[in-house]
C-alpha cells in the first residue's frame, strides 16, 4: 500500500511537474510571441523615427531579417533591458544593448584593438550574424568600418586581389590586433620567406639590429595595405622619402641627402611624371640592399658593371673587354667603373651639357690621365703628354663650339677603349686611319690615304714602319693646318718629317726605298727656296701629294710620268706640256743628268783656271812692286 | 812741285761714273740676293731673314729681278753710249783689244819674271781692264740668257724641258761664281789692293786719278795727254778731257814740273 501511495505520489508529482513545465513553456512562448509582435507592430514601420536632440534616428527593425537571425527567438527586451513598451519613450535610460548579459564569454575581445568596439559593429544589430558567417565574409566586414586611409585600398592591392584576408596578418575573430614595427618583418616573412631572408642581410636590417630606429621595415617601402606588385609599389619615392631627409642624412658626402638628391637630375629619374628609367632598387637592389663599400653590394666597385649590365648589356660587355674593364677585372684600384665617368646619381645623357659633353669629357679623362705620357714617341721623337691634347686643334675647335671636333672618345672609343698595342684598339696602327677617317671626320682624307703606298704597306705587313695618320700628324697634339707650330704646315718641317724616314739608312735599306731623296731635293731650286724660307716653293707634298702618296710606277700617282707635267702645272701654269729628259731627283749627276754634270765640270775648270791665272798675275805684280820699292 | 804731284786726271766722266755706279750697285745686289738663294743657311742669309722678316725669301727674288733690270738697263745704255756719243766712241776705240795688248801682256809677264828690265808702258786701258771690260759683256750675256730662262720658267719649261732648266740654273750659278771671284781677285786687286792705288782708286767717285796712278798704271796715256796738251797749248785751247772740272793748275807750271819730273826719273 505504501508502495502504491509512493508510486501515485511520484506519478502526480511527475504529471504536475510536466503540466507546470508545459504550461509555463506555453505561457512563455505565448507571452514572447506576443512581446515581439507587439514591438514590431510599431517598429516594422520604415518611417518610424525617434528624436534625440536634433537628430532623427530610425528605429525601424526588419521583422524578416530579425526572425531569421540567430536571435530570432530572443525577446526584444532580452537585449533592450528595462524597456517598458507601454511608455514612450520606452526607457529613460537609453542604454545600448548589452550582449554580455547572455554572452558572458567574450573570447578575449576585451584585450583586442576592438575592446571598445560594439559587438553589433561586426555582428550587426537585429540581423545578428554568427562568427561562422563573419569568417566567411572575411575582409569585407572589416572594410565596412575601415574605409579611411590605406586600408580602404586593400581590396585593390595585390594581397586583396589574391585573397589574402585581414585576419592573415591581424588575426581574426575577437583577437584582432595591431601589428608593431618589430613584428612586421617576421609577419611578412611567413609568406615571403625568401625576401625576408634577403632583407635580414641588408644594411637596413643590420642597422635595425644595431639599434637604429630610423631604418625601414617592409611596410615603409611597400606600404601596409595598398601593396602593389612589382616596382611601382616601390618607386624611388619610397626610398627618397627617407634618403632625401637632410636630418637623417646630413652633409654632402657620399650617402648624404644632397648626394642622393642628384638622382632627381639624372636621366634615370622620372622626368615630367614619366616612368623612371631606373629607380633606386634597379641599381641598389631591393631587399638585400648593401652599403656600396661592402663587396657583396650590387653597387660595389667590382660588381657595379654587372649591375649596370642588367640594362646596358652591350655597353657593359664592351667595357669589360676594354683596357679599363681589364684593369677593373684585375682589381686595379685605379680602374674606373661606370660611375667614374657617368657619375653616381646624376647620370645624364651623353648629349646633354654634363660631364660627358665633348668638352667636359677631356677634363674627365684627364682627371686620371693628367700626368700620363703616350706609350710611344711622337713623330718628332719626343715623349708626348696626354694632356697636350689641350693644345691641339681638336680641342681648340671644341672650345670654339665646333661640336664635330674630336674629343677623347672619338678616337679611343668610349666603352671599347683599348691601348694602342691591342690589335683591336681603335688607335692601333692598323685601325687608326679608319678611326680618323670616320664619316663625320676625315673621310675624304681617309679615301685618299686608302690607296696610298703608305697604307698599302701597312695593310700588307702587320709590323710595317709606314706612317699612318699619326705618323705625320702626331697624336694628341694635332695642330691646325696653318698653325705656325704645325710641322706639316711649313715646307721645312714637312721635308724634315719625310726625311725622318726617307733619309734613314735603316728604313731605306729595310724597305728598299730610293735613296738620296732629301739631298737631291734640298739642292734643287725647290729645296733651296724652301731652305731660304719660301712659302710657295714646292715641298715633298706639292708633287707627291700628302695623303694620296703613290709610287711613281702607279698610274694614279701624281709623279707617274704621264701625270708629272700636270702636277708641275699646278704651280707652273703653262708648264703642263713640260717634258722630262731626266729624273727629278738627281742623285748621281753623271748618270742622271750628264749635261749638267759636264757643264758643271767645265765651269769649275774654267773658274779654277781663270781665277788661278788672276791670282798668279796679282802675285807677280805685287811681288815685283815690292821688289821695286826695296 | 807739289802742285804737279797733286794734279789729277779725269778718268771717268760723271756719265761714266753713274754707269759704273749703277753697274756696281746692281752687281752687288745681284751677287748678294743670288747667293742668298744658293746658301740659305749661311749666317749672313739668316741675318737677312731676321732683318726682313718672313717674306725675306720672296723679297730676295724680287730684288734680284729688279737689280737685273737695272743691270740690263745700264748695259743697254752703255751700248748706246759707245755707239752714239763722241766720248763713248773714243772709249770703245781705246778699249778695243788689239795685237799690241797681247805684246803688252807678254812683256809684262816677262817683266814680272825678271826677264825684262823695264815695265811695259800701258795706255788708257790696260790689257787687264780690257779683259775685265769684255768679260762683263760675256758675263752679262750669259747671265741674261740663263736668267731670263729661270725668270720665266713656266714658258721655258715646256720648251727646253727640265734638263734645260737644270743647265740654265747650273750655268747661272757657276757664271755668278766666276764673275764674283773675278771682281774680287782681279778688279779689286787693281783698284784697291794694288800698292800703286792703295787705299783706293777714287776715279769711280771723283772721276779723277792721281798723277802717281797715271804714271804707274797709264804712263802711255799720260804721255799722250801731255802731247795733246802741248799741242792744244800752242793753239791756246783746252783739252777735252780736262775741261769738265775746274782745272786750277796752270799749264806753264805743269809743263815745268813735267820736265823736271822726267829728268829726275831718268
Amino acid at each position: 500500500m505504501k508502495n502504491n501511495i509512493k508510486n501515485i505520489a511520484v506519478l502526480f508529482i511527475s504529471v504536475g511537474l510536466i503540466t507546470i513545465l508545459s504550461v509555463s513553456a506555453f505561457e512563455y512562448s505565448k507571452s514572447k510571441g506576443k512581446d515581439i509582435d507587439q514591438c514590431l507592430a510599431c517598429h516594422e514601420d520604415r518611417d518610424l523615427f525617434m528624436e534625440s536632440g536634433d537628430k532623427k534616428i530610425s528605429v525601424f527593425v526588419n521583422p524578416d531579417l530579425y526572425k531569421e537571425s540567430v536571435h530570432g527567438n530572443a525577446e526584444c527586451t532580452d537585449c533592450h533591458l528595462k524597456y517598458n513598451p507601454d511608455e514612450i519613450p520606452h526607457s529613460t535610460d537609453r542604454k545600448l544593448a548589452n550582449c554580455s548579459t547572455c554572452h558572458d564569454d567574450l573570447k578575449g575581445i576585451e584585450n583586442s584593438v576592438h575592446a571598445k568596439t560594439d559587438c553589433y559593429d561586426c555582428h550587426s544589430k537585429h540581423n545578428v550574424r554568427p562568427a561562422k558567417e563573419l569568417e566567411k565574409e572575411g575582409s569585407k566586414n572589416c572594410l565596412s568600418c575601415h574605409k579611411k586611409g590605406d586600408v580602404a585600398k586593400f581590396s585593390s592591392s595585390i594581397h586583396g586581389k589574391k585573397g589574402v584576408e585581414c585576419s592573415d596578418c591581424h588575426q581574426g575573430g575577437h583577437s584582432v590586433k595591431k601589428i608593431s614595427r618589430g613584428e612586421v618583418t617576421n609577419l611578412c616573412g611567413k609568406c615571403h620567406s625568401e625576401s625576408k631572408m634577403k632583407f635580414s642581410n641588408s644594411i637596413h636590417q643590420t642597422l635595425t639590429k644595431s639599434g637604429n630606429m630610423n631604418t625601414p621595415i617592409c611596410t615603409d617601402c611597400h606600404g601596409a595595405h595598398k601593396i602593389i606588385n612589382n616596382k611601382f609599389s616601390i618607386e624611388s619615392e619610397g626610398c627618397l622619402k627617407c634618403h632625401l631627409n637632410e636630418k637623417l642624412f646630413p652633409g654632402d658626402s657620399k650617402g648624404s641627402a644632397k648626394f642622393v638628391a642628384e638622382y632627381k637630375t639624372s636621366i634615370h629619374a622620372s622626368i615630367n611624371g614619366s616612368v623612371e628609367a631606373a629607380g633606386c632598387v634597379d641599381c641598389h637592389g631591393n631587399h638585400m640592399i648593401q652599403d656600396p663599400n661592402n663587396s657583396n653590394s650590387s653597387t660595389s666597385k667590382y660588381r657595379l658593371t654587372e649591375t649596370c649590365a642588367k640594362c646596358h648589356k652591350d655597353v657593359a660587355d664592351k667595357f669589360l673587354s676594354s683596357a679599363h674593364g681589364k684593369a677593373l677585372r684585375d682589381k686595379n684600384v685605379a680602374a674606373p667603373t661606370c660611375v667614374s665617368c657617368h657619375n653616381e646619381h646624376s647620370i645624364k645623357s651623353v648629349s646633354s651639357e654634363d660631364n660627358l659633353s665633348k668638352l667636359n669629357q677631356v677634363e674627365l679623362c684627364l682627371k686620371c690621365h693628367e700626368e700620363g705620357k703616350l706609350p710611344h714617341k711622337n713623330y718628332k721623337g719626343e715623349e708626348e703628354l696626354i694632356r697636350n691634347y689641350k693644345q691641339s686643334y681638336h680641342y681648340k675647335a671644341l672650345q670654339e663650339g665646333k661640336d664635330n671636333a674630336a674629343t677623347c672618345s672619338d678616337c679611343h672609343g668610349a666603352h671599347d677603349m683599348n691601348k694602342f698595342d691591342n690589335p683591336d684598339s681603335r688607335v692601333n696602327k692598323n685601325h687608326i686611319a679608319n678611326t680618323c677617317g670616320q664619316v663625320n671626320c676625315h673621310a675624304k682624307e681617309f679615301r685618299d690615304f686608302e690607296g696610298s703606298i703608305h697604307n698599302t704597306s701597312l695593310n700588307s705587313k702587320p709590323d710595317s714602319d709606314a706612317p699612318t695618320c699619326t705618323g705625320c700628324h702626331g697624336n694628341h697634339q694635332i695642330f691646325q693646318k696653318d698653325a705656325s707650330n704645325n710641322r706639316l704646315a711649313n715646307s721645312k718641317g714637312l721635308v724634315q718629317l719625310c726625311s725622318d724616314c726617307h733619309n734613314s739608312v735603316e728604313l731605306t735599306s729595310k724597305y728598299k726605298l730610293p735613296v738620296g731623296r732629301t739631298e737631291s731635293y734640298l739642292d734643287s731650286y725647290h729645296g733651296l727656296a724652301v731652305r731660304g724660307g719660301s712659302k710657295v716653293a714646292a715641298d715633298c707634298g706639292s708633287c707627291h701629294g700628302n695623303h694620296n702618296i703613290r709610287a711613281s710606277k702607279d698610274s694614279l700617282s701624281s709623279i707617274n710620268k704621264n701625270n708629272l707635267a700636270k702636277t708641275c702645272g699646278k704651280c707652273h701654269p703653262g708648264a703642263e706640256q713640260t717634258f722630262f729628259l731626266t729624273k727629278i731627283h738627281i742623285v748621281d749627276e753623271l748618270k742622271d743628268s750628264p749635261f749638267v754634270f759636264w757643264i758643271t765640270l767645265l765651269y769649275i775648270l774654267l773658274i779654277a783656271g781663270t781665277i788661278g791665272l788672276m791670282i798668279w798675275h796679282n802675285y807677280m805684280d805685287i811681288k815685283k812692286k815690292i821688289q821695286e820699292q826695296e | 812741285m807739289t802742285s804737279i804731284r797733286s794734279r789729277k786726271y779725269l778718268r771717268m766722266t760723271l756719265n761714266e761714273r753713274i754707269q759704273h755706279f749703277i753697274l756696281l750697285l746692281s752687281f752687288i745686289v745681284l751677287v748678294i740676293t743670288g747667293f742668298a738663294l744658293k746658301f740659305p743657311e749661311a749666317l749672313w742669309v739668316s741675318g737677312f731673314r731676321s732683318l726682313f722678316g718672313e717674306n725675306a725669301f720672296e723679297m730676295r727674288g724680287d730684288v734680284h729681278r729688279v737689280a737685273s733690270v737695272f743691270l740690263i738697263g745700264v748695259s743697254v745704255y752703255h751700248l748706246f753710249y759707245i755707239s752714239f756719243t763722241k766720248r763713248g766712241k773714243e772709249f770703245i776705240r781705246d778699249m778695243w783689244i788689239r795685237k799690241s795688248d797681247y805684246t803688252l801682256l807678254k812683256d809684262t809677264i816677262n817683266y814680272y819674271r825678271g826677264k825684262k828690265e823695264e815695265k811695259p808702258k800701258l795706255g788708257r786701258f790696260s790689257y787687264i781692264e780690257k779683259l775685265e771690260y769684255f768679260a762683263v759683256y760675256w758675263g752679262n750675256f750669259v747671265m741674261l740668257i740663263t736668267g731670263v730662262i729661270l725668270w720665266f720658267e713656266n714658258i721655258f719649261l715646256p720648251l727646253i724641258s727640265n734638263v734645260g732648266m737644270d743647265i740654265a740654273s747650273a750655268i747661272h750659278f757657276y757664271e755668278a761664281i766666276l764673275a764674283s771671284l773675278s771682281i774680287l781677285f782681279w778688279h779689286f786687286y787693281f783698284v784697291i789692293y794694288n800698292p800703286d792705288v792703295y787705299p783706293m782708286n777714287k776715279a769711280w767717285i771723283t772721276g779723277y786719278i792721281t798723277r802717281h796712278q797715271m804714271e804707274t798704271e797709264h804712263p802711255l796715256w799720260l804721255e799722250e795727254i801731255e802731247k795733246d796738251e802741248m799741242i792744244s797749248d800752242t793753239e791756246n785751247g783746252k783739252t777735252d778731257d780736262n775741261t769738265e772740272k775746274a782745272d786750277t793748275v796752270k799749264k806753264d807750271e805743269v809743263k815745268k814740273d813735267l820736265s823736271e819730273d822726267r829728268n829726275k826719273k831718268v
